[in-house]
């Protein structure tokens, strides 16, 4: 091995052993149909040796394909009666993969940059209404709900726990099946005031990481709930 | 006539919150005949194209959708205080090309192609609903199986999975990358 091979990268710069074999195989200029198996092992557990930092679970997927490449050296290595037929070249499993693989890393480049063009054209992602409603008066419409409700007298069903994910989850399928609720009316069906507590937060939360939005077009009329455009039926 | 037809059409497109399919429109405009309504997209799109507008009806996922223009894009993140929009993650773009490329795929699949477990990568693309689960595999273990959605399509705005790059021209790409960097003077 002559100077110019030795180079030092960081293994994060590859996406994993494969990313790290078509690099080694660019960088020796080497055929890919008609790989050198003993060059490139060598090359790649030099690599592997080389590297200082050591992350368990990236290492066994480094060590999974330097484990090939030493079984297909073998294979080679080994005496046979016959010649070796095409079809029963041992790399072919490799070359296949790396073929695969390589065609792989060119559609992501595309996608790369189709994405590029694509952010610069921007797309309505909200509905057309801008009032987002203030979080605030959001609190105050449910617990006027609530005192309304306890006047009806409220029936607890005890020993059951709600979920804040759980609830939001409610709310994300009742939103992709019916396009928008009734926020007051959603709280109201809520079976307990601990229940609908937990179903509020759970709205917050989605208002918040503006998976839904909320609008009051007039005060004192319904606040209706909506998915954001980016999350409205991308299913 | 005709010039309402456009018209109404447009207002479809412009109120609509994902791509809006020609069979959507078909559906909606039931008093026209199908090849009036083609023939009025066709000049609608045609419109757009060739007018001075800032905005322009675009085809994604198989729908028509409005855009604003990419030159007015340092303006509309002016206005909207964005710095910089957030992208995908290298490995994210390529286990969604791996996805593409190979559907349905299970996550197992998936891993074995890129040579790197993908269980996160997977989970966040999810997520970001750019993957959608499309049922179990009949096979041991019964394995979740995978596509691109919607969603992905109109990211990267493209119609369908079809208008990606088929692989031989992924080899050509290939090819080329090849022969300019031999061009290049040796490090």
């Amino acid at each position: 091995m002559d100077a110019s091979t030795c180079y030092q990268v960081k293994l994060e710069v590859f996406q994993g052993p494969l990313d790290l074999l078509l690099f080694l195989i660019r960088k020796k200029r080497i055929d890919i149909h008609d790989i050198p198996m003993a060059t490139i092992t060598r090359e790649y557990l030099d690599y592997l040796d080389r590297k200082d930092r050591i992350n368990l679970d990236r290492e066994a997927e480094f060590l999974l394909i330097a484990a090939l490449l030493i079984y297909i050296k073998s294979q080679m290595l080994l005496p046979r009666e016959k010649p070796l037929d095409e079809e029963k070249d041992p790399r072919q499993v490799l070359v296949d993969q790396l073929l695969d693989y390589q065609r792989m890393k060119a559609a992501s480049g595309h996608l790369k940059e189709k994405e590029e063009e694509e952010m610069q054209q921007w797309k309505r992602t909200v509905l057309p209404s801008v009032y987002s409603e203030d979080e605030i008066d959001l609190a105050e419409s449910f617990f006027t709900l609530m005192k309304r409700k306890e006047r009806e007298g409220i029936k607890t069903i005890k020993g059951k726990e709600f979920s804040l994910e759980e609830k939001m989850k409610e709310i994300l399928a009742l939103l992709e099946a019916n396009e928008s609720i009734d926020f007051l009316d959603y709280f109201y069906h809520q079976e307990s005031f601990e229940e609908a507590l937990v179903a509020f937060l759970g709205l917050l939360e989605l208002i918040k990481s503006k998976v839904v939005i909320a609008i009051q077009e007039i005060h004192f009329k319904p606040i209706k709930v909506w998915l954001q455009k980016e999350y409205a039926k991308s299913n | 006539m005709k010039k309402r037809l456009q018209e109404i059409i447009e207002s479809l497109i412009f109120i609509s919150l994902e791509p809006l399919t020609l069979e959507k429109i078909k559906s909606v405009l039931t008093e026209f005949e199908e090849k009036e309504i083609e023939q009025a997209i066709n000049e609608l799109l045609e419109n757009y194209m060739t007018n001075e507008r800032g905005i322009h009806i675009i085809q994604a996922a198989g729908g028509f959708l409005f855009s604003t223009k990419p030159e007015h894009d340092s303006w509309i993140k002016r206005l909207l205080k964005v710095e910089r929009k957030g992208r995908l993650s290298s490995a994210a773009l390529e286990t969604l090309s791996a996805i593409a490329y190979h559907q349905p795929v299970t996550l197992a699949e998936i891993s074995a192609l890129r040579g790197v477990d993908s269980t996160h990568t997977l989970k966040t693309l999810l997520q970001k609903r750019m993957v959608k689960i499309v049922g179990r595999k009949k096979s041991p273990g019964n394995p979740l199986i995978y596509r691109t959605s919607e969603k992905f399509l109109t990211y990267f705005g493209l119609n369908s999975v079809n208008d990606l790059p088929s692989p031989e021209e992924l080899s050509k790409i290939l090819e080329e990358e090849d022969i300019s960097e031999e061009d290049s003077p040796a490090q």
